[in-house]
């Protein structure tokens, strides 16, 4: 099992939250590993998050969730 | 022909982008095909694109093949057009469609009527990206379509993606024609994360070379009872409309026309024919505009097609405002798109 959070874009300011913006995948789906999983936000810039590794992804967050960066927002299965 | 979209009825599987990715896919793979692909425009190298549109590409291609330019737009899109006629297969990114007015004369009298004044000898292979539409309170020199204008011009095919799929179908359609092709992408279908979320604007983009041929509508949504022929982000808002209309039973198609030149006449006619009654949805203008091109194509060819007075759900002639309430009044929202169905069926 891999676990997937929040990236740390903001490494001055580790406690700022950032935005869940956009999911790709859909819970209980299979990614490969490399593949697109999400955009988030910090401030006003955005980063792409991509699957660590293949599998069944668990989505533990939802669009327009606020978020401490380095939280769990899913698992890969 | 008109082109079925299946994957509405199909279960969502495969990989999805937004479209402003699935926009960047299309141009990474064409500039990997091609050497003679180049992109310039402002704010188009680290920056990306203010719309997005170029994430990446600088940092992948290199800044001989990705440049920023100055601000002047008659410079760099003339520079296009030259590079165009010497062989290159350039695409010019204007920032935002309503800053045409400062470089319109290498548009139109350059970039549009070479190929007709040498006699067909010389082609000007580019493609003229810009960003078009209102909706999230940026003034009415920053928030218009102006596709009436650009396909009124003679010398250009102009081209507008509504999904991510068509996107990436029509970016790599446009950089492989011969022609001038302006293709227009409204910041409202990008996907952004700064701009107000729309779930159509992610959806299952093919993976590899993809072409979506120009000049072929796609039937967005079948339906029976009245045609809403549209295109750009209004397609998102009239699918909306007719998913909520259909638990009443009225069973609205949805018409995404994709291009203004060339237009697909055939794929308006079949469908009008199919409901008899027919209402345009387009951002643009009303008057001297695509929506009365659309009525036009039915009257000239069969005025009894239709049960009903065409509705026609379009920008207001005005500036469009600034103010938030303002200008939502002024765009084709879900409102009045629904009003204008219930009225033709009335």
């Amino acid at each position: 099992m891999t676990e997937v959070p929040f990236p740390p874009l903001d490494e001055t300011h580790p406690d700022t939250e950032g935005v869940l913006v956009t999911w790709y995948v859909a819970d209980g789906e299979t990614v490969a590993t490399g593949q697109l999983l999400a955009d988030v936000q910090v401030e006003k810039v955005d980063a792409e998050v991509t699957a660590p590794t293949g599998g069944t992804i668990r989505l533990l967050a939802g669009e327009g969730s606020e978020l401490r960066q380095g939280a769990l927002i899913a698992r890969i299965e | 022909m008109t082109q079925t979209d299946t994957r509405s009825q199909a279960p969502e599987t495969g990989r999805r982008l937004n479209t402003a990715k699935a926009m960047v896919e299309a141009i990474a793979q064409e500039m990997e095909r091609d050497p003679a692909v180049i992109y310039l425009g402002e704010d188009v190298g680290p920056y990306g694109g203010i719309f997005s549109s170029t994430t990446g590409l600088q940092e992948r291609f290199g800044k001989d093949r990705v440049i920023d330019t100055p601000i002047s737009e008659t410079a760099f899109i003339g520079m296009a057009v030259g590079a165009a006629t010497e062989g290159m297969r350039p695409i010019a990114e204007l920032m935002f469609a309503d800053f045409m007015g400062v470089c319109l004369d290498q548009i139109y009298n350059h970039m549009a009527k070479i190929h007709y004044f040498s006699g067909g000898n010389v082609t000007v292979p580019m493609v003229l990206t810009t960003a078009v539409g209102g909706g999230y309170s940026d003034g009415g020199q920053h928030s218009q379509t102006l596709w009436g204008t650009f396909a009124h011009l003679p010398g250009m095919k102009v081209v507008v993606p509504a999904t991510p799929a068509d996107a990436k179908g029509l970016m790599t359609a446009a950089v492989r024609d011969d022609s001038p092709v302006v293709y227009m992408f409204h910041k409202g279908v990008m996907g952004l994360p700064w701009m107000a979320k729309n779930p159509r604007s992610v959806d299952v983009v093919p993976e590899g070379e993809y072409v979506v041929p120009i000049g072929k509508a796609r039937t967005a949504r079948a339906g029976t009872d009245v045609s809403v022929v549209t295109l750009s982000l209004s397609v998102h808002h009239a699918l909306d409309v007719a998913d909520k209309l259909a638990g009443e039973g009225i069973d609205a198609e949805v018409l995404d026309l994709r291009s203004l030149v060339p237009l697909d006449r055939t794929a308006i006619l079949e469908s009008v024919g199919k409901t008899g009654r027919l209402v345009v949805v387009d951002e643009d203008y009303h008057s001297f505009g695509l929506s009365g091109e659309v009525t036009a194509t039915v009257a000239d060819e069969d005025p009894t097609l239709l049960h009903a007075p065409v509705q026609r759900v379009t920008m207001p002639d005005i500036p469009i405002p600034y103010a938030h309430g303002l200008e939502y009044a002024v765009l084709p929202r879900h409102e009045r798109i629904e009003a204008a169905i219930r009225k033709v069926l009335a």
